[in-house]
C-alpha cells in the first residue's frame, strides 16, 4: 500500500461525505490495494506477436482461405497437367520447344495471391470493419508494432501454406503430365526448386502487398477489388495496351514480373525470375513502407 | 489521475474540442456529459491516444497514453461495446487484448466471471446482445485492473438489472481509489453515480464542479406550498422572482427558501397546509443550463440584463455557438 493508495482513501472520505451529506451507506473502506501503482512488466513486440498470432488463428477467414488456396492450386495442377499433357502430342516443334511443365503444375499462384493477398488484407480491415482496432491500439498505442507485428505473424501463416501450396501442386501437377507422357519435372531438378521456394515465396509477398493495401484503404471490398485489379486485370490487358507501354508493363508490373519465378521457360522480352522477383518484392517494401507512415499519422 | 490541459481538436474548419482543461481525479467517479457533438467522444478518444490533439496534451498518472508502459495495466476503456469480430469467442477476444499486455490467460476468465459473462465466454461474439456487449466490453477495461476507467455511454442497451451492476461496479471501482471518468445521457443515473461532474458544449469546458454544487447552481429551487387563501398567499409572494399555480390550491415559487414563505405567511395571517422544498434533479438542472443560455438570446434585444448575468450567459452561448458569439461581439 502505497502513499498514493493511502491519499486516495482520504479523497473518497472526503468527496463522499462532501456529495452525500455525510450518508454514511454510500461511504466504503477500499477492499484492496490493487489501485495502487504496481510492478507492471512493461509490454513488448513479443506479447503483440502473440496478440497477433491469437487474432488471426481465431479469425474464421484464415482457415477458409488456406483451405480454399490449397484445393484450388492442387485441383488446377491437376487438371491443367492432364489437359496440357494430352495437348503435348499434338503441338507444333515450336510450341514444343516453349513447354513448360513448372508453369503447368503452378498456375494455380494466379488465384492463390488473390486468396492470400485478402488474407493480407483482412488481417487489418477486418479490424476496421468490426471496429476492433481500437481496442487493438488501446491495447498497443505503438502502430509500428502494431503492423511490425501483423506482418511478421501474416508471413508465418502465409509462408508454410504458400511452400505447401506449391509444392502439392507440382507434385500434383507432374506427376498428371508424367501420366499423359508428356515431358514432366523431377522434385530435385534446380529449375523444380526455384518453382517451388520461389512461389512460395511470392505468395509471402503478395500476402504483404494486400497487408499494406488494406491499411491505407482499410475496408475489405475495395482491398479484394484493388487486388482484382493489380494481380489479374492487368496481367489480363497487358497484351492489348499499346506498343512501348505494354511491352513495359509486360515487364515492369509487379505482379507479372513477380510471377516469373514460376516459369521454366525463359521468354527473352521479359525478366529473369529473381530479378522479376526483386521488382515484386521492392514493390511491397515501398507500399508497406507508406502503410508504416499512414497508420502512424492517421486517427484510429 | 487523467489530466488534461489546453486540449485542441480541430476537423477541417469545425472545432471539436477547444482548449479543454479538466482533471479526473481518484476515489471519485466522474460524470462526463454534454449534449451530442459536444466532443465527449473525441476527447476521450485523445486521451487513449486513438485521435491525435491539435495542441494540448492529456496525460494519464502523468504520462500520454502511448508512453504506458503496459496500457490496459494503466487504463482499462470501454468505447465501442459494438467492436468485436463476429466470428470470434469471448474469450478470445480478450485472450488477444490481454496478450498485447502479457496480462495472463486466468485474468480473462476473472474477468469474465466478474462481468457475469462466465458461461457463455466460449460462444462467438457476433450472437450476443447488445447489454451482452457492454458487459464483455467491460470485461476488457477490467482486464488489466487498472486504476483509472474510462466508459463512454456504459448504460447503452443495459437491462435494469444491468444498469444497477454498473452502478455499483462504478462505486465499488471509485471506493477502491480508482479514477473513473463515465459519461451517459441517462441524467437519473449519472445523479446517482457520479460524485464529480464535467460539463462540455461545443467542446468547451462548461462546468467542472461537484455533483451537488452542479445541481445548486445551475437550478432554481422551487418551493411548493398549498393553502386554502391561495390568493392571498399569492399576492403577498408577489416580490418573489416566479410564481406558478399548481392545483386549485398550490403555488410553485422561485427565489423565497421555504422559511421565507412561512414567515411571510405568519404575518399575513395565511393558513399554510404544506410547504415543501423541491428536490431538484440533475436532469432539470443539466435543462436549466441549456435554456438559461437560449433565453438569453431572446431576452437581450428588449431588457437590459445585470452584467453579470450577462456575462455568464455569454459565456455558456460562446459555448454553445461560437461563430455567434463571435459576430456579436463584433458589433
Amino acid at each position: 500500500m502505497s502513499r498514493m493508495a493511502t491519499r486516495a482513501r482520504v479523497r473518497v472520505t472526503r468527496t463522499q461525505l462532501r456529495a452525500r451529506g455525510g450518508a454514511p451507506a454510500r461511504w466504503r473502506r477500499p477492499r484492496r490495494s490493487s489501485a495502487a501503482p504496481k510492478p507492471t512488466g512493461r509490454a513488448s513486440f513479443r506479447h503483440c506477436l502473440h496478440a497477433e498470432w491469437i487474432k488471426i488463428r481465431t479469425m474464421r477467414s484464415t482457415l477458409y482461405v488456406v483451405l480454399g488456396t490449397l484445393a484450388f492450386c492442387v485441383g488446377l495442377a491437376a487438371l491443367n497437367g492432364t489437359s496440357a499433357g494430352t495437348e503435348y502430342a499434338d503441338m507444333t516443334a515450336a510450341d514444343q520447344a516453349t513447354f513448360d511443365p513448372l508453369a503447368v503444375s503452378l498456375r494455380g499462384y494466379l488465384l492463390a495471391q488473390i486468396a492470400l493477398g485478402l488474407l493480407g488484407g483482412l488481417v487489418i480491415t477486418a479490424e476496421y470493419g468490426a471496429r476492433t482496432i481500437v481496442g487493438t491500439l488501446t491495447s498497443v498505442p505503438h502502430r509500428g508494432r502494431v503492423l511490425a507485428a501483423k506482418a511478421v505473424v501474416l508471413v508465418g501463416v502465409v509462408l508454410p501454406v504458400g511452400l505447401l501450396v506449391s509444392l502439392a501442386g507440382f507434385l500434383v501437377g507432374q506427376a498428371s503430365l508424367a501420366g499423359a507422357d508428356a515431358p514432366h519435372l523431377g522434385l530435385s531438378e534446380g529449375l523444380a526448386q526455384r518453382g517451388i521456394w520461389g512461389g512460395g515465396l511470392y505468395l509471402a509477398l503478395a500476402a504483404l502487398f494486400g497487408l499494406a493495401i488494406g491499411t491505407v484503404i482499410r475496408s475489405t471490398t475495395a482491398t479484394v477489388t484493388t487486388l482484382f485489379g493489380v494481380m489479374l486485370i492487368v496481367q489480363a490487358f497487358a497484351p492489348a495496351l499499346p506498343g512501348a507501354v505494354g511491352d513495359w508493363v509486360s515487364k515492369y508490373w509487379p505482379p507479372i514480373a513477380g510471377g516469373q519465378i514460376i516459369t521454366g521457360y525463359r521468354d527473352p522480352a521479359l525478366l529473369d525470375p529473381w530479378a522479376g522477383f526483386t521488382v515484386m518484392a521492392g514493390c511491397v517494401a515501398v507500399l508497406l513502407t507508406v502503410a508504416f507512415v499512414v497508420f502512424r499519422k492517421r486517427d484510429a | 489521475m487523467i489530466d488534461v490541459r489546453g486540449l485542441t481538436k480541430r476537423y477541417g474548419d469545425v472545432l471539436a474540442v477547444d482548449g479543454l482543461t479538466f482533471a479526473v481525479r481518484p476515489g471519485e467517479v466522474t460524470g462526463f456529459l454534454g449534449p451530442n457533438g459536444a466532443g465527449k467522444s473525441t476527447t476521450l478518444r485523445m486521451i487513449l491516444g486513438l485521435d491525435a490533439a491539435n495542441s494540448g496534451t492529456a496525460t494519464v498518472n502523468g504520462r500520454p497514453y502511448a508512453e504506458q508502459p503496459a496500457p490496459l495495466k494503466a487504463v482499462g476503456a470501454l468505447l465501442d461495446p459494438g467492436a468485436v469480430l463476429p466470428s470470434r469467442t469471448a474469450y478470445h477476444h480478450l485472450l488477444g487484448l490481454a496478450a498485447g499486455n502479457g496480462i495472463p490467460r486466468g485474468r480473462v476468465d476473472d474477468v469474465l466471471a466478474e462481468v457475469g459473462l462466465e458461461n457463455v465466454g466460449r460462444r462467438r461474439a457476433g450472437t450476443f446482445s447488445l447489454g451482452m456487449r457492454q458487459r464483455l466490453g467491460i470485461a476488457a477495461a477490467l482486464l488489466g485492473d487498472p486504476p483509472v476507467l474510462v466508459f463512454d455511454e456504459p448504460l447503452n442497451g443495459l437491462d435494469p438489472e444491468g444498469i444497477v451492476w454498473i452502478r455499483s461496479l462504478m462505486r465499488r471501482m471509485a471506493a477502491e481509489g480508482r479514477a473513473v471518468l463515465m459519461s451517459s445521457h441517462l441524467m437519473s443515473e449519472m445523479e446517482l453515480t457520479a460524485d464529480h461532474l464535467i460539463v462540455i458544449g461545443r467542446g468547451r469546458l462548461i462546468a467542472d464542479m461537484t455533483m451537488k454544487a452542479f445541481i445548486e447552481a445551475h437550478s432554481d429551487r422551487e418551493v411548493l406550498v398549498r393553502s386554502p387563501q391561495i390568493t392571498e398567499l399569492r399576492r403577498m409572494l408577489a416580490t418573489a422572482v416566479n410564481v406558478r399555480t399548481d392545483g386549485p390550491d398550490g403555488l410553485l415559487v422561485t427565489g423565497l427558501e421555504p422559511a421565507e414563505i412561512g414567515a411571510l405567511a405568519a404575518a399575513g395571517d395565511v393558513e399554510l397546509h404544506e410547504l415543501t422544498a423541491r428536490q431538484v434533479s440533475l436532469e432539470q438542472a443539466f435543462m436549466d443550463l441549456t435554456r438559461d443560455a437560449q433565453e438569453f438570446r431572446t431576452e437581450r434585444a428588449e431588457t437590459a440584463e445585470t452584467p453579470e448575468k450577462a456575462e455568464k450567459a455569454e459565456r455558456l452561448e460562446s459555448a454553445e455557438k461560437p461563430d455567434k458569439a463571435e459576430t456579436e461581439a463584433g458589433r
